[in-house]
């Protein structure tokens, strides 16, 4: 069953073709193999994800797009920790991370892991400053001034560090989140549709942060996105049809995206 | 609407069995009190019915006045048991002897632990309430009868010998015989014994006199009919009432005992625990409404009334307070029966009967609790029917605030008025001590209130405070619990509050308790000039001669007793005070007047009719040095006298204190209540000499003025604890309002722990930030506890400062609770704490 949905894998769609990543996958920060997912049992089973095989290449910035319930979210945080897969292996930074134990996991996202969720990101009783400094708390660590302060200076909000998250408007929240992600320089970084609540002004600002983070900063990055926008800032783009990686493509226009969206949705 | 009320309960189990938890134990104090007051008053009701069973009227001494002391009053002349016996209509007439004292069985007294010792002499009838199960009646001298319990407790049987103390002397006797009386085998703690007559009239220094005299009606005459009869044959001093009614009036005696101490002392404790309760309720239907704040937008949105929001809350309320109000009552049952148990481990002997629950308890507790619960409910109600329909469209959990919120200072400084104005009324004011003390009552609760509704204001800066510490110690968990415990300032400031009432009462026992004990230390010392204490064990009094005896002790100097009795002064309005006789010649080698008039050279010079005043009952009898007042004792006899000096010691010597050629005049027996020793040799040595010159009074407990101390400062401890004991109830009801206000906080904060630990907060750090609140919160109630408390108890001492209470904090105690505040926070976050840290941190991320 998991051979034959590895090969369905392997089986180039019909639909519009892309440009094969070139990317080289033996630098790979996150290594997933056959990796599957499933809710539930038997005839009510709904299979997530039908094995995906899928190298995170350091220092890049990957967007996971497909349909709704294709299972973008699923692979995300399999691949980060916060879920197991039903089969299949995860490697985060040389660690393989489906058979360790919780404390063992908070002591990777500590570590090794940052995240961006679409929303309510931050703490409403910290300031913006001691929402970025949160993870180095959290761990104990005294912070690094420097780092610190150019985060800041990249998420351009040094007048706004005392103010609590109300007070701030949500792309400021999410620019707050982002180095609050970075802070701790982790191996990689998963950003849940991090700009699916902004408009696209707001919403660029942030994907400009991101971009500039993989750039000035060398920063891995994983990022789940409905938008074609967004995605066209990536280096890669991973396509899930149904609980499959249905195509893998290096750098895209937006146009080829659409189209490819386009497609997928046709097929159901 | 009540289906939807019983559906919100459920849904919300835990929250519901919580609150309903504070006001189910409330309600069970309250009914658990009644439950165990009504089981006492109707065994002795059962006892004394029986005893007076066969009798149709008794006649004993009339006593010239009824003191709350049960001073004893002597006999009547055993040539009136004749006289009884002439007057027509009486079938049978038989007087005897009944006194108390005390026994040993080899060589160690016998421990009632508070109840009398009770001898009463035999008499074959038919009247009699005892019947032999063993071996006979005392018939000769030197012998005599114990009740079937004593028998076995003490491993007594027919020839035992068992040494008899009495205020005339120790005497040596065997068991003849083992009767029940009332066919119980004992009453309630007390002893009871069988003496001859004759034996009974020399131990009890009623030679020629008996106690009682217990009359049958002959056929046909009614007890009433004699009862009207034999007052007109007899003299004044003769109370001659029907068995029916001196049944009735002794059970009513221990009844109004009851009522005076123990009923309202467990009753106002109940009325914490409810108090305590109300906030909880307060608070548990402020969450629940806050939470469902889209859920009755939306009702509204669906265009339902005001009216009917109001109606589904308040239902809820009332479905949740019948409830707990009914299970209280279940539970009042085992509370009655677990203070059974308490009484019973602190040796404190009851006669129990089966417990029953009358309608009065049943209507009293669900009155209060159902109330108490609806009452708490309405305002969060009333802040449901101000949600705006258009709420259901927004993000959040905050409640509009109520209507009137911005008067909220000025509300609660207006209650705080209203509290202090009952205070002082209960203080100063006019009335009956119950209505004061009512009054007193009301004002501090207006004033908890008062401080509970302030406290929102100062609750966060309070809260920063005490959490500063734990942000020390651990960062980002101490720093969380801080924020968070500041956030809602409203709740924090309930859910405190809660804790702050319990503490509260406990802290003002303690401080007062501290103050009395201090008070009383500080008097013995300052007055007691004497080495040693000899007082008698078990509240009896001293054979006559023990002073007496003890100046042929080598090492002793002085050997003076205070001979103790009540007795009545004043003119038109009397009032009752203790008399002191003491030895005028030696008395000031023993003792240290604090003179405000006169000085020790007036002591020798008393005479028969000179007497001192202690400053207080100088004031209230309104006489000065040189002037004169009379007094009168139980039994009747009368004395005029000058007063020769006034002195102040509210402690030890309080009322009036005069020689014993005076004291005699008043009451020729004997009641000699301590003996004062000064000695000259070793400690150690003196003591053992002292004792053994008293080895013949087992009762006669030689001590230190130390060990004096000790015991009089271990007495009030143990009614100490006996407090704290049962005030442990609302702190623990306190416990539960903490855990009701974490987990609905963990709930609210799902999504945001959710993403602390995906950022890598560990589930201890979880954890300790939970209970760190939970701290924070508990401290907060803790330290406002121990300030009110304090505060109360100064007011309560400065007013009653004359009696000689003063005002005394006990540093170390309040530490103590302190840390008991801790220890309630951290047991509290036990529950909440582990359900927040085992919130799955998908889960969370996806949670709204
Ligand atoms: N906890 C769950 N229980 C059962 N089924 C689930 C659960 N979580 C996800 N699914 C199912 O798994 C499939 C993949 O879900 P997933 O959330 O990964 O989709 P997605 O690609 O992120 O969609 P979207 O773009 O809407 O966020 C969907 O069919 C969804 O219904
Ligand atoms: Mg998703």
């Amino acid at each position: 069953m998991e051979t034959m949905d590895r090969e369905a894998t392997q089986t180039a769609p019909a639909g519009p073709a892309c440009e094969a990543s070139d990317l080289d996958a033996a630098d790979a920060v996150v290594v997933a193999r056959g990796i599957t997912r499933d809710y539930g049992e038997g005839d009510a089973a709904v299979h997530a994800l039908r094995g995906v095989d899928v190298d995170m290449v350091r220092g890049r910035l990957t967007a996971i797009m497909g349909p709704s319930g294709s299972g973008k979210s699923t692979l995300m945080h399999i691949l980060a920790g916060l879920d197991e897969p039903t089969a299949g292996t995860v490697e985060v930074d040389g660690i393989e991370i489906t058979s360790l134990k919780e404390r063992e996991l908070t002591q990777l996202r500590r570590d090794k892991i940052g995240f961006i969720f679409q929303t309510l990101n931050l703490l409403p009783t910290l300031t913006a400053q001691e929402n970025i400094e949160l993870p180095m708390t959290i761990a104990g660590r005294k912070g690094d001034g420097q780092w610190v302060g150019q985060l800041i200076d990249t998420v351009g909000l040094a007048d706004r560090l005392d103010h609590k998250p109300a007070e701030l408007s949500g792309g400021q929240q999410q620019r707050v989140a982002v180095a609050r992600a970075l802070v701790g320089r982790p191996a990689v970084l998963f950003a849940d549709e991090p700009t699916g609540n902004l408009d696209s002004k707001t919403g660029d600002q942030v994907l400009d942060l991101l971009r500039r983070s993989v750039d000035d900063f060398g920063q891995t990055i994983v990022m789940v996105t409905h938008d074609a926008h967004a995605a066209s800032i990536a280096d890669r783009l991973l396509f899930l049809h149904d609980g499959r990686i249905v195509y893998d493509c290096g750098r895209m226009a937006r146009d080829e995206i659409f189209e490819v969206i386009k497609s997928l949705e046709d097929r159901r | 609407m009540i289906r939807i009320a019983w559906r919100s309960l459920l849904a919300h189990k835990l929250r519901s069995f919580l609150t309903a938890l504070a006001i189910l134990l409330g309600v069970a104090m309250i009914s658990g009190t009644y439950v165990f007051t009504d089981q006492i008053s109707r065994a002795f009701d059962e006892i004394y019915s029986e005893a007076f069973k066969g009798t149709d009227v008794t006649i004993t001494r009339t006593s010239s006045f009824s003191s709350d002391y049960g001073a004893a009053v002597g006999g009547l002349p055993e040539s009136m048991v004749e006289d009884v016996r002439a007057v027509d209509g009486v079938k049978e007439a038989n007087g005897y002897i009944s006194g108390m004292g005390a026994i040993a069985v080899d060589g160690e007294v016998v421990e009632t632990g508070g109840s009398p010792t009770l001898f009463f002499s035999y008499v074959p009838s038919a009247m009699s309430a005892t019947s032999y199960v063993e071996g006979d009646p005392p018939t000769k001298p030197g012998e005599i009868a114990v009740v079937k319990g004593l028998a076995e407790d003490e491993g007594l049987g027919i020839g035992s010998p068992v040494t008899v103390i009495a205020d005339t002397g120790t005497y040596e006797t065997r068991v003849s015989g083992v009767f029940t009386f009332a066919s119980e085998s004992s009453l309630g703690g007390s002893l009871l014994l069988n003496t001859t007559f004759e034996d009974g009239q020399l131990w009890f220094d009623l030679d020629g006199q008996v106690s009682e005299i217990d009359v049958t009606a002959a056929d046909g005459v009614s007890p009433d009919a004699l009862a009207t009869r034999l007052r007109a044959a007899l003299p004044e001093e003769a109370d001659v009432k029907t068995g029916e009614q001196a049944a009735a009036d002794a059970s009513q005696q221990i009844s109004d005992a009851l009522g005076t101490f123990i009923n309202p002392v467990l009753l106002s404790l109940g009325g914490v625990a409810v108090l305590v309760g109300a906030f909880i309720i307060f608070n548990a239907f402020s969450m629940t409404v806050a939470q469902r704040r889209r859920e009755f937008a939306l009702l509204r949105a669906l265009g339902a009334l005001r009216r009917q929001v109001m109606w589904s809350i308040t239902g809820e309320a009332l479905v949740m307070g019948v409830l707990a109000s009914v299970l209280g009552l279940v539970v009042g049952m085992g509370f009655a029966a677990g203070v059974n148990a308490l009484m019973k481990a602190l040796n404190v002997d009851i006669p129990t009967s089966s417990l029953v629950m009358q309608p009065r308890t049943v209507i009293v507790g669900l009155v209060v609790g159902i109330s108490i619960t609806l009452l708490s409910a309405v305002v969060p109600a009333l802040r449901a029917t101000r949600v705006p329909p258009v709420a259901a469209l927004q993000e959040g959990a905050t409640l509009p605030a109520a209507r009137y919120s911005r008067f909220t200072p000025y509300v609660a400084a207006a209650v705080a008025a209203l509290g202090v104005l009952g205070m002082v009324n209960g203080m100063y004011g006019v009335g009956s001590t119950t209505q004061r003390l009512l009054a007193m009552a009301v004002g501090a609760v207006l004033l908890f209130v008062a401080v509970a509704m302030l406290s929102k204001y100062f609750v966060a800066p309070v809260a920063g405070f005490i959490g500063w510490p734990l942000t020390r110690v651990a960062k980002t968990s101490g720093r969380l619990a801080r924020d968070n415990s500041m956030r809602n300032p409203a709740r924090t400031a309930a859910t405190a509050s809660a804790l702050m009432i319990g503490l509260g009462v406990v802290v003002f026992v303690a401080v007062f308790a501290q103050g009395l004990k201090s008070s009383f230390v500080d008097g013995f010392d300052q007055v007691v000039r004497a080495d040693y204490v000899v007082a008698a064990t078990n509240y009896l009094t001293l054979p006559g001669d023990t002073a007496r005896r003890l100046e042929y002790v080598p090492a002793v100097d002085t050997s003076a007793g205070v001979n103790i009795q009540v007795v009545q002064t004043g003119g038109a309005k009397k009032t009752t005070t203790t008399l002191n006789g003491v030895e005028p010649s030696t008395f000031s080698k023993v003792w240290s007047f604090d003179w405000i008039e006169g000085d020790d050279t007036v002591l020798p010079k008393l005479g028969t009719d000179g007497a001192l005043l202690e400053e207080q009952t100088a004031r209230s009898l309104g006489v000065k040095v040189g002037d004169s007042f009379s007094v009168q004792s139980p039994e009747g006899e009368k004395a005029g006298f000058e007063v020769r000096g006034i002195y102040r010691d509210p402690m030890m010597l309080v009322g009036i204190t005069v020689g014993d050629a005076a004291y005699d005049r008043l009451s020729p027996r004997s009641q000699l209540y301590m003996v004062l020793v000064t000695a000259t040799g070793a400690q150690g040595a003196d003591k053992a000499a002292l004792e053994g010159a008293l080895a013949d009074v087992p009762t006669a407990d030689v001590m230190t003025a130390a060990e004096y101390k000790d015991m009089m400062v271990g007495s009030i401890n143990q009614l100490l604890n006996l407090l704290y004991g049962l005030l442990a109830m609302s702190v623990i009801i306190s416990l539960f309002g903490i855990v009701n206000t974490l987990v609905l906080s963990v709930y609210e904060r799902t999504r945001e722990i959710g993403l602390l630990r995906a950022i890598g907060a560990s589930r201890r750090q979880i954890r300790r930030s939970v209970r760190y609140e939970s701290v924070i919160t508990s401290v907060i109630g803790g330290v406002l506890g121990i300030l009110v408390g304090i505060v109360f108890a100064y007011v309560v001492t400065t007013r009653f400062g004359g009696m000689g209470i003063k005002f005394s904090v006990p540093g170390a105690q309040l530490v103590v609770f302190l840390v008991i505040a801790v220890v309630v926070g951290v047991l509290a976050a036990i529950l909440p704490a582990r359900r927040a840290a085992r919130i799955d941190i998908l889960e969370a991320i996806h949670y709204e």
